[in-house]
């Protein structure tokens, strides 16, 4: 679903051999997928395919921090359950359910948390550790999911139910095929964002401190500052994916905030691949695609199969479903220009 | 109660660990269960159940599905209803909203069943009613003692209210207990709600109540707490902490000589299940005020017949019991039975309008009816102490006792909006 995002990248000369491009052909294969998906699915499924490319969305977002910019963003969820939150009160107390009203707002929630968060963990006067980052956001999802379970006007521990639906114009966006094809369009614009994002040279210097650090500060690079971009970029799409997710499922509640969707979000990523994008969205389709198959054929050991298979793939396939197809040196990739990629391709 | 009750106790967990593990080695195949009999003209009734089988309060969850199916094959056995036989499609809400989401539009969306029950938690209630009685147009039974205040159209409560464990529950704790009531509380919607109107009645009767704390969901230690009860010369622990904080409060209570001093413990989501969390002797003598206890079998002959016939098809963990919402279960689904039979059909509205007015004469603690235009459940309330490890009923209501729920302002405001999504949809 890339394929025009990189085609404005890809060398005019075609110097790179096209033998070893993988990632567009299984991009464009998940999109026409995507595309004519509804056609061949019950009602049911259509919706649950929805909720599926929520899902995906967010998972993208914590792709991009952690497959692209090495931070181990363990509360993800603060962002796409914050945005979720402001969405349900927009809707409860303001009666907003303008849609060009409710997924800026969200995506603005997501980008102003993590812009907060992303100052107060990644912009010390000391670089930061992974471990840090992974502590303080994993922090600072469980402190947000223990304040809504106490907050009355949040409705505590059970949430704010009873969402009115996302309306455009006169147009009421209910469940189903419609809604499926919006979200999917938010979906591959957010993609194509971060695609060209993460090939361009500022994803060339992500890739440099993902796998050293303290080089890329020598060369001159604000590392912490490149590294608190970014992290507000995926705060913002996991804002739009959780006020996507408020409107769609018709309620919020604090564990949407908490570390279990947080947990959730890496094991999609890593099941798929990270640091590829589209591993992210595989990932997420496979599990939350198993785990609805599971639960309808294992009724009471779905989530124990669901946990060993996790374990499988992470164990033997570190590098996720997508390294099954994928080359490291397609994943790694090259960034940039054309001007520096031909000169690289012909020495 | 309608709250999580994580982790109840470790021997629970294990033992339902041991279940799962001799589940994988059985293998348990589909859930749907289907009549023996088949009536080729209209089809099946569609009964969904949409509980918690996995997750910390899988134990309840697992005694509603059980419930249900002792249910539908009495039903069944008897004829099943309007000469149909109906058709039971079980879903996990897997203690977890958005898993719960997704396997409840396969209810409505993939097995249009005509009417779901489920949920335990408040949390679970919120999150799946939108997509049945909005979105799916179905009708909703919710079987779980809570915290009341629920008053939307097509959903129907069966389990007791605050009104309905405190008005008769809280005079009885002032004369065998006495007036000073402290109302330690987990810090989640059921303790907030249930004591703003047990606050209520406690004063009404002339009692006292000398704090109203509320404490974090996974506290441990409660030993400020329990030296402000001891310190202020409190008559009566009101308690809605809940597991795992509760037996630790319970020991510390104990420890500290508070029912020895002549202090009561009430607590009223115990049952049978939490009974074991705490050492028989660190309890004795808590009162709780529910709509079935098992003792209640000894002199009541339907209570008797009801409590067999469960043990009989399931033995194990899974207790046929007020707080997990088994009595609940039953009820809800007889008092549907009856309203489809009345009814003559299976359509929404028409089930709604029978349902709104639906009466048994036998049930887990004797016979509950519909109040009309309220959709809660008048029914018997026993309050109960634990003596040696079991229960022994110390008081019964005169006559079924009111929910006094959904009153005329919250009618008015619902009628409001039903009419306002007529209007759209």
């Amino acid at each position: 679903m890339a394929e025009s995002g990189v085609a404005g990248l890809a060398p005019a000369t075609g110097l790179i051999a096209s033998r070893w491009r993988v990632l567009p052909i299984v991009e464009l294969g998940v999109l026409a997928t995507a595309v004519v998906l509804p056609l061949g699915l019950p009602d049911y499924l259509t919706v649950f395919a929805t909720r599926v490319a929520i899902l995906a969305l967010f998972a993208i977002s914590f792709d991009l921090v952690w497959g692209y910019a090495g931070i181990m963003s363990f509360g993800q969820a603060l962002f796409f359950g914050a945005a979720g939150y402001g969405v349900a009160l927009l809707g409860r107390d303001l009666n907003v359910s303008a849609a060009l009203l409710l997924l800026p707002a969200g995506l603005l929630i997501g980008f102003t948390f993590a812009l907060l968060l992303g100052g107060f963990l990644l912009l010390g006067r000391h670089p930061t550790s992974m471990i840090f980052v992974a502590l303080g956001t994993m922090t600072g999802s469980y402190a947000a999911d223990r304040l809504a379970r106490g907050w009355y006007y949040l409705g505590g521990q059970n949430g704010i139910p009873s969402i009115p639906p996302m309306t455009l114009g006169a147009y009421e966006f209910g469940e189903g095929a419609v809604f499926y094809y919006v979200v999917v369009a938010l979906l591959v614009i957010s993609y194509l964002v971060c695609r060209f994002l993460v090939r361009s040279q500022f994803g060339l210097a992500l890739a440099g401190l993902r796998e050293n650090e303290t080089r890329i500060a020598f060369f001159g690079y604000k590392v912490q500052h490149l590294k608190a971009i970014v992290f507000a970029i995926g705060g913002a799409i996991a804002g739009l994916a959780g006020s996507l997710y408020a409107v769609h499922e018709g309620f919020v509640w604090p564990n949407m905030l908490g570390v279990v969707i947080s947990t959730q979000v890496v094991l999609y990523v890593l099941f798929g691949g990270s640091g590829t994008l589209i591993g992210a969205v595989i990932g997420t389709v496979i599990i939350e695609g198993v785990s609805f198959w599971l639960s309808d054929n294992y009724r009471e050991i779905w989530p124990i199969i669901l946990g060993v298979l996790l374990l499988l793939v992470i164990l033997f396939r570190p590098l996720g479903l997508i390294s099954f197809v994928l080359s490291e040196r397609e994943r790694v990739g090259s960034f940039g220009a054309k001007i520096g990629r031909r000169s690289h391709g012909a020495s | 109660m309608s709250e999580l009750r994580a982790d109840l106790s470790r021997r629970r967990f294990l033992s339902g660990l041991a279940f799962t593990s001799g589940a994988v080695a059985t293998g348990l195949g589909s859930w749907v269960i289907r009549p023996d009999w088949a009536n080729a003209a209209e089809g099946p009734i569609k009964l969904g159940i949409a509980t918690d089988l996995t997750g910390p309060i899988g134990y309840a969850g697992n005694a509603d599905a059980n419930t249900a199916k002792m249910v539908v094959k009495q039903l069944n056995d008897a004829g099943g209803l309007l000469g149909r036989p109906i058709e039971l499609f079980v879903e996990d809400t897997a203690s977890n909203e958005s898993v719960a989401v997704g396997n409840v539009r396969k209810l409505i969306q993939r097995d249009k069943v005509d009417m779901v029950l489920g949920g335990i938690t408040s949390s679970m209630r919120n999150a799946i009613k939108d997509p049945i009685v909005a979105r799916g147009k179905t009708l909703y039974i919710y079987p779980q003692l809570y915290e009341g205040k629920e008053c939307t159209p097509y959903l129907f409560c069966t389990g007791p209210t605050p009104a309905q464990q405190c008005d008769e529950f809280i005079p009885w704790l002032i004369k065998n207990g006495g007036k000073r009531f402290a109302l330690p509380s987990a810090n989640y919607v059921w303790p907030h709600v249930l004591n703003e109107y047990a606050r209520k009645v406690i004063e009404a009767s002339g009692g006292e109540v000398v704090f109203e704390e509320y404490y974090p969901l996974d506290q441990v230690d409660f030993s400020a707490t329990v030296n402000r009860i001891v310190s202020n010369k409190v008559d009566v622990v009101f308690n809605t902490v809940i597991p795992p904080g509760v037996g630790p409060f319970f020991k510390q209570l104990y420890e500290a000589g508070f029912q020895k001093n002549g202090g009561r413990l009430a607590c009223v989501y115990y049952d049978e299940n939490t009974l074991n969390i705490n050492q028989a002797v660190e309890i004795e003598g808590l009162a709780s005020c529910l709509d079935y206890f098992k003792v209640l079998t000894k002199d009541d002959p339907v209570s008797a017949k009801i409590q067999a016939a469960y043990e009989k098809d399931y033995p194990g963990n899974f207790l046929f019991a007020a707080g997990s919402a088994a009595t609940g279960t039953y009820r809800g689904l007889m008092l549907w039975a009856a309203a489809v039979k009345e009814a003559g059909k299976v359509d929404r509205e028409a089930v709604a309008a029978a349902l709104d007015h639906a009466k048994i004469a036998e049930g887990p603690g004797g016979p509950a009816e519909m109040v009309p235009g309220k959709r809660h459940c008048k029914m018997k309330m026993y309050t109960a102490i634990a003596k040696g490890g079991n229960y022994e009923i110390v008081a019964r209501s005169e006559g079924l006792v009111d929910p006094k729920e959904c009153c005329a302002a919250a009618r008015r405001g619902m009628a409001r909006m039903e009419r306002s999504r007529q209007a759209h949809g």
